[in-house]
């Protein structure tokens, strides 16, 4: 019997969709080989299936095991190139994904990987840099901090030893990037840190990944060793050794000084900077601190060149930008391209409106220390600067959206519920202000608030913005405050009736 | 603390003793104990302190400190509810009371000999099927208070 070689996505989010019960439905199917890939990041499609044909690949949507015939078949597929959510895309990181097998190295390099290691090795350290200032790259994870400004401290200040940290403490709700890398296209994370590696002289890597995703964590381990035995491992022949290391559960870790103490082995208290871990950083040392999609990017920048990088985007937001669609939405999923698209154009045409029988209420960009935009409010251009003039952030780049059944109240004491049992304790305004916050609003929740909780609570969040140690505390009222602007009538409606009538 | 656990606790507490010229590193100690014993109790803070040349405060402030360092030993099978944002919007709070009503129902409890712990988790990056639901580690996505009777049947 001839036997089709069928592609099916071993990532987190496509098994808990489905993917991991075909595979076991399929497991004895003579008539089907059965490839286990990353996924396109098309999560709404998930479990899908795929085939090659001359003109290449078919898929197979939301898939049953029943579906087998047809797709041995062939019939009812459709071109993965014609698939709107992924065609309007412009994938540079997420080259990868939906096509190779996460841990084939070979595979990989076939579709130009370590070329960007092999251009960095042919480079000076100043030289990487300079590359890197002209791609005008800005940290993914959350401050959009120069990238090259950070890595030219770490070089040019003088140590024995100096890391390479990526963070993976992935903990903004809505954000699932970070996961998808390193389950899908681990060689791309080593590659980025290597380049770090070379261009500061780094001999040790870490991989601070969260405790809830243990997948990523087996995926980045393999794939180390493998890269290991690969001799890729190696700087200007020192060895460069790197480590995945294990968090616990700690929201503030995904600070990077918290992040550091946590790997230290301590508790994940945030310091006061600077110093700055480019120059003093893990056990004292110069330390590079960068989120697992940062380094993930870099590969692409050493092969094509600062100037390419550059010229993506908008002024100040060069490059682009992996968003994660979540919530409420249609068509949630991942979706890569230059920034510049308004929040309503990636809503509508990627996100497909609103989920069957629901209508928009609010969508939260940034995670939980990012910022909540009413349906007036989506002309905004997703970029640094016009999100920080609107006092948001773009943050990891999750976008969550709400229905109209969602309770604003609840959800600004979610916000602050959160912050309070995430502080680390360090500066006042936070470890108070949040529990203090989470009571003021527990209280109109309740029905007991009056109008002055709520002028307490917008006087706490400024106190909380000004004086907090770090973006924890001092972003943690932005949410907060916007529900209370955008919804005002959901908040005074629950005032205690005495004060309502005042 | 049994016996069969203190042997076991002195095995791993071994294999975490730092070098002469290594540091002590208390997460990562912590973690290999709740790894081979499924928690960390308190009774073996000295013994932990001691092995790593450290302060009994000093492993009891990183004890307390991280969400996923438990101190009391979980059910035989853990389930955590996400409670993140993408889970919230897509009511993630109904299958946590679907789950903690038939975990009751069934007597499981929350109890250290019992058949599963439910608590809430506030993100498994699972946000693009959610509401997601996580036992011991496998994840569960697009999950109905529906499902729940069947997703948990294969967890005896």
């Amino acid at each position: 019997m001839k036997t089709t070689r069928c592609y099916l996505a071993n990532d987190t989010s496509s098994r808990a969709a489905g993917a991991e019960r075909l595979a076991a439905a399929w497991s004895d199917r003579s008539e089907i080989q059965l490839i286990r890939t990353s996924s396109r990041g098309a999560f709404f499609l998930e479990p899908m299936v795929e085939r090659d044909t001359a003109d290449g690949r078919e898929a197979w949507f939301n898939v049953a095991p029943n579906d087998l015939p047809r797709i041995v078949g062939g019939m009812g597929g459709m071109p993965v190139a014609g698939i709107p959510f992924l065609q309007q895309q412009t994938r540079f990181t997420f080259a990868n994904f939906g096509i190779t097998e996460p841990l084939a190295l070979d595979e990989y390099q076939t579709r130009g990987g370590l070329k960007g290691l092999a251009a960095a090795r042919s480079l000076s350290p100043e030289a990487i840099i300079e590359e890197l200032r002209i791609s005008r790259l800005r940290g993914r994870g959350g401050a959009a901090f120069p990238v090259w400004k950070k890595w030219q401290v770490a070089q040019q200040t003088g140590s024995e030893q100096k890391y390479v940290v990526a963070n993976a403490d992935e903990g903004d709700a809505g954000t699932y990037c970070d996961r998808m890398i390193m389950e899908g296209d681990p060689f791309r994370l080593i590659e980025g840190m290597l380049i770090c590696a070379q261009a500061i002289g780094a001999t040790r890597g870490y991989i601070y990944c969260r405790y809830e995703y243990p997948a990523a964590m087996r995926a980045m381990r393999f794939a180390i060793q493998k890269a290991r035995e690969a001799d890729l491992l190696d700087c200007d022949d020192y060895p460069f050794d790197l480590e995945v290391v294990t968090g616990a559960g700690s929201y503030v870790c995904g600070e990077e000084t918290a992040l550091l103490e946590s790997l230290e082995g301590r508790r994940g208290v945030v310091l006061t900077k600077p110093p700055y871990p480019a120059e003093s950083g893990l056990y004292g040392k110069p330390t590079i601190v960068s989120n697992v999609l940062t380094f993930a990017t870099i590969p692409n920048i050493l092969v094509r060149g600062g100037a390419w990088h550059a010229s993506l985007g908008t002024e100040g937001s060069r490059g682009t930008m992996a968003l994660q669609l979540g919530g409420r939405v249609k068509q949630p999923g991942l979706v890569e391209i230059p920034f510049g698209f308004t929040l309503r154009r990636i809503l509508d045409q990627f996100g497909g409106g609103m989920a069957p029988g629901s209508r928009f209420k609010a969508v939260q960009v940034g995670g939980p220390l990012g910022s909540l935009f009413p349906e007036s409010q989506l002309d905004i251009p997703i970029c640094y600067d016009a999100f920080a003039e609107a006092g948001a952030i773009l943050g990891h780049g999750g976008i969550v959206v709400y229905d109209d059944e969602t309770n604003m109240v609840e959800l600004a004491r979610h916000f602050m519920a959160f912050t309070a049992d995430e502080s680390c304790g360090k500066c006042t305004p936070c470890r108070i202000g949040s529990v203090r916050g989470r009571e003021i609003l527990e209280r109109i929740q309740g029905g007991r608030g009056t109008a002055e909780d709520l002028i307490l609570l917008s006087d706490l969040g400024e106190t909380m913005k000004d004086a907090s140690l770090c973006a924890l505390g001092g972003r943690a009222p932005y949410p907060v405050l916007a529900a209370i602007e955008h919804f005002p009538d959901e908040f005074k409606s629950k005032l205690s009736a005495f004060s309502r009538q005042q | 603390m049994t016996t069969h656990h203190g042997q076991r606790l002195a095995e791993t507490l071994e294999t975490c003793r730092p070098a002469s010229r290594d540091r002590p590193n208390i997460l990562k100690t912590l973690l290999a104990v709740q790894s081979a014993m499924g928690y960390v109790p308190t009774s073996a803070i000295p013994q932990i302190a001691q092995v790593l040349g450290v302060t009994d405060a000093q492993v009891a402030g990183v004890l307390s400190y991280y969400s996923d360092l438990r101190t009391q030993s979980p059910g035989r099978h853990l389930i955590r509810v996400c409670m993140g944002e993408s889970c919230t919007a897509n009511h993630g709070v109904l299958v946590l009371r679907a789950i903690q009503d038939h975990v009751r129902v069934e007597g499981g409890g929350t109890k250290p000999e019992g058949r599963f712990t439910v608590e809430q988790m506030s993100c498994a990056g699972n946000c693009a099927v959610s509401p997601t639901v996580m036992i011991d580690e496998d994840l569960c996505g697009r999950v109905t208070p529906s499902d729940v009777p069947s997703l948990l049947k294969p967890y005896p």
